[in-house]
């Protein structure tokens, strides 16, 4: 199996499904000869053409908009929103337009677009460029929401997306782009609402998505020096969720801390919190633990944006709390 | 459910309960098993130290710690409900049987400080670093959900297991732990498991009747009344026997074995759902047509026969009839079923193939109006094409309440039966 990295992974899932289906085309601010801000849609204008590949102007609510509507003609549109943070712009669209149309129209319309996005810490962009705000999402019905993690999930998974007649809030995180991972020569679609566990373990069940998956496997290597053997399981799909598969890993464990690096309060591992104490509250052996950035907006400087964020330093220590004896 | 018989006691007067403890060990008719305190406070007074009590007696008060309690409770059974509401804030009378204990809800900050409240800083950190004492009377037990359950379902008293979780919360080790170094405890939930004296050579062993072989007795003489009528089937379990090994073969991890019965209890249920005659009550000259059914199984246990049920078994896949079967089962070995466990059968299967036998009749289990008697899956001779053919074989049969089904009804049931099990695919 080839090497790539998550930024290729991401490309080839888009070259793959403009190439088999005429009705998909591209829209995005300087996605076209710049190839997008992460460098992600590069070499796609030459190939596709600029018909396929649209650069836009600076509104989100109207590159939302015009794609909602080209949707719901009967294209499956891609957009690109530049920085997550800039999805707040297009808000209005997406939860009110584009979520609501298959059920007000009793499945008359369908709107079968993937909104394309990135954020996260790392490169110190301040805080109007660097929020992980895929909760605000997961709270709207209508809406699906992806966080893929590798460079095998971001292809499937956006692959599945694209071709889901539903919206979907597709985020990835910025500090993954250049990540390498084995990825099958055949795109091996891998449909939404199915968990992966990335490590099996038996003491403590870590939920951990995008970028903290990563810290999560890291603890896990840490925390296995002190004889803990963690579990470390990525949701993928955060709506659609595998409740399934989280709860049958905590039954397992009777442990678990959740980890990600939006803010804690209200983020989505209280969700995930909540669905574990419901459906594993006789396995549970201690407090849920949750991990994620401190209630702060992200400071320009570098050393501060780090603390405010979670690492695996974080996830480590959630872990001992879990295990902890007095 | 009418009366029940107070086995023991498990709290004494004077001791401090918690909320959820285990209060006194209750025998009724269809199970043994121990009654919670619906309160925290002291165990102010036991009314009834034993015997048999109608539901809703007063049996005994939790309240705060010296309190007058001297009024409450002696007037028993006359009126518990006035003795509740004559000391709504303070006294709770304790009701038999599970379900009526009432108790009245106090604040934790109504009885004396914590101990912890009052320590210096010092101090209190220092018992935080070290495994904490069992909690002091009255103090609330601090224990994860996972002890909790592992507690009782062992029946164990948390109180008096010391924590070594954060904060000295009681946590799963610690419960494990207790229950290795106390099988006192342990025996405690199952009395049957009491070792008994041998009776001296020569003489007659008198044995007295337990609660729930005195049930068997009771309800089998019952049933014996009704005019009933057999049906006998032989079927060819070639097919039964290859689909459970086909399920066995494709199980998960974790998943329950399923046994040939669990197969036949999927089958049966479709059955019944087919020929609803069959899956119902007969109650004061009524017929009651079940919606779904009810498998009983019949469970041979140290204590005697019981009967659990599979419920909705028509809307379960055999998988989990399977993972449903065995916990029932073990439950009801370890004398842990609870009454919701025993309720609401509308079909009762009883398999003694296991004993090698081919064939018996079963007697009713009422208000059940009928009972499939399953003898053992052996290779036999049958005529077949016309031709005798060795293959796996079984013979079913089925008693019928005749005030409730007729023979036609009952045959009928059983040919779809013997259909289901020589092919199963056409229960679907």
């Amino acid at each position: 199996m080839p090497e790539v990295t998550y930024r290729e992974a991401v490309r080839d899932a888009l070259s793959r499904a403009l190439r088999e289906d005429d009705g998909v085309f591209l829209m995005g601010e300087d996605i076209a000869e710049m190839g997008g801000s992460m460098a992600v849609t590069q070499g796609l204008l030459e190939e596709f053409g600029a018909k396929r590949i649209r650069n836009t102007p600076i509104s989100e609510m109207a590159i939302v908009g015009t794609a909602i509507g080209a949707a719901m003609q009967g294209m499956r549109p891609i957009v690109e929103i530049m920085y997550e943070d800039f999805l707040t712009l297009s808000m209005e669209q997406l939860v009110n337009q584009a979520a609501k149309h298959r059920t007000m129209s009793g499945g008359q319309l369908k709107v079968p677009l993937t909104i394309r996005t990135q954020g996260g810490a790392g490169w110190s962009p301040g805080a109007q460029h660097a929020q992980q705000l895929e909760a605000w999402f997961v709270h709207v019905p209508g809406l699906k929401v992806v966080f893929a993690s590798t460079p095998e999930d971001v292809r499937g998974l956006l692959w599945t997306a694209i071709h889901d007649d539903n919206p979907v809030v597709f985020f990835e995180h910025r500090t993954l782009y250049p990540v390498k991972g084995e990825v099958p020569d055949e795109l091996e679609p891998i449909p939404l609402g199915k968990a992966r566990i990335h490590r099996e373990g038996t003491d403590v069940t870590v939920i951990a998505t995008g970028r903290l998956v990563h810290e999560a496997l890291q603890a896990a290597e840490e925390a296995e020096k002190d004889g803990i053997s963690v579990e470390v399981v990525d949701p993928r799909t955060l709506l659609p969720l595998d409740e399934e598969a989280i709860v049958a890993s905590v039954r397992k464990t009777t442990r678990c801390v959740t980890a990600h690096e939006a803010v804690t309060r209200a983020g989505f591992g209280a969700e995930l919190a909540a669905i574990v104490q419901h459906g594993a509250f006789d396995w549970l052996d201690a407090p849920i633990e949750r991990v994620g950035a401190r209630f702060a907006p992200l400071p320009f400087a570098p050393v501060m944006e780090q603390w405010v964020v979670p690492h695996a330093a974080d996830v480590l220590d959630a872990v001992r709390r879990t295990v902890a004896r007095a | 459910m009418e009366a029940g018989t107070i086995v023991r006691w498990l709290k004494s007067e004077g001791d401090a309960v918690a909320k959820g403890e285990p209060l006194y060990e209750l025998d009724t008719d269809k199970v043994t098993q121990e009654v919670e305190a619906e309160a925290d406070g002291v165990l102010l007074k036991i009314v009834i130290s034993d015997g048999e009590v109608d539901v809703g007696t007063t049996v005994g008060v939790i309240g705060a710690e010296g309190e007058d309690v001297s009024g409450l409770g002696d007037g028993n059974g006359a009126s518990p409900q006035a003795a509740a509401s004559d000391a709504p804030a303070a006294e709770a009378p304790t009701q038999a049987a599970p379900g009526t204990t009432r108790a009245a809800e106090r604040p934790p900050e109504a009885g004396p400080a914590p101990e912890a409240a009052r320590k210096p800083p010092a101090e209190a950190a220092r018992a935080a670093a070290a495994p904490s004492p069992p909690a002091a009377a009255g103090e609330r037990v601090k224990a994860s959900p996972l002890a909790r359950r592992i507690a009782r379902e062992r029946g164990l008293d948390l109180a008096s297991i010391a924590g070594t979780g954060p904060e000295g919360r009681v946590i799963a080790e610690d419960v494990e732990r207790a229950a290795e170094g106390a099988p006192a405890a342990a025996a405690v939930a199952a009395p049957a498991a009491r070792p008994q004296a041998p009776a001296p050579p020569g003489e007659v062993e008198i044995v007295e009747l337990t609660s729930v072989r005195r049930t068997i007795a009771r309800r089998l003489t019952e049933a014996w009344e009704a005019p009933v009528f057999q049906l006998t089937v032989t079927v060819d379990a070639s097919e039964l026997s290859a689909t459970r090994e086909r399920m066995v073969e494709l199980m998960r991890e974790g998943e329950a074995k399923p046994t040939v019965n669990d197969v036949l209890t999927r089958l049966t249920a479709a059955a019944l759902m087919r020929h609803r005659a069959v899956n119902a009550h007969f109650v004061d000259g009524k017929i009651h047509r079940w919606p779904a059914a009810n498998v009983g199984i019949a469970v041979a246990t140290p204590n005697g026969l019981v009967v659990p049920v599979v419920r909705d078994a028509d809307r379960r896949s055999v998988q989990e009839i399977a993972a449903v079967r065995t916990d029932l089962v073990s439950r009801a070995r370890e004398g842990k079923l609870q009454l919701a466990d025993l309720e609401d059968g509308t079909f009762t299967i009883s398999n003694l193939g296991m004993y090698g036998i081919e064939q018996f009749i079963a007697v009713l289990n009422p208000p059940q109006v009928a009972i499939l008697a399953v003898g053992s899956i052996e290779e036999r001779p049958r005529v077949a094409g016309g031709g005798l053919v060795v293959g796996p074989t079984m013979t079913m049969t089925l008693t019928c309440d005749h005030r409730a089904i007729d023979g036609s009804e009952g045959a009928e049931f059983l040919r779809d039966l013997k259909l289901f099990v020589e092919s199963p695919a056409l229960a679907l």
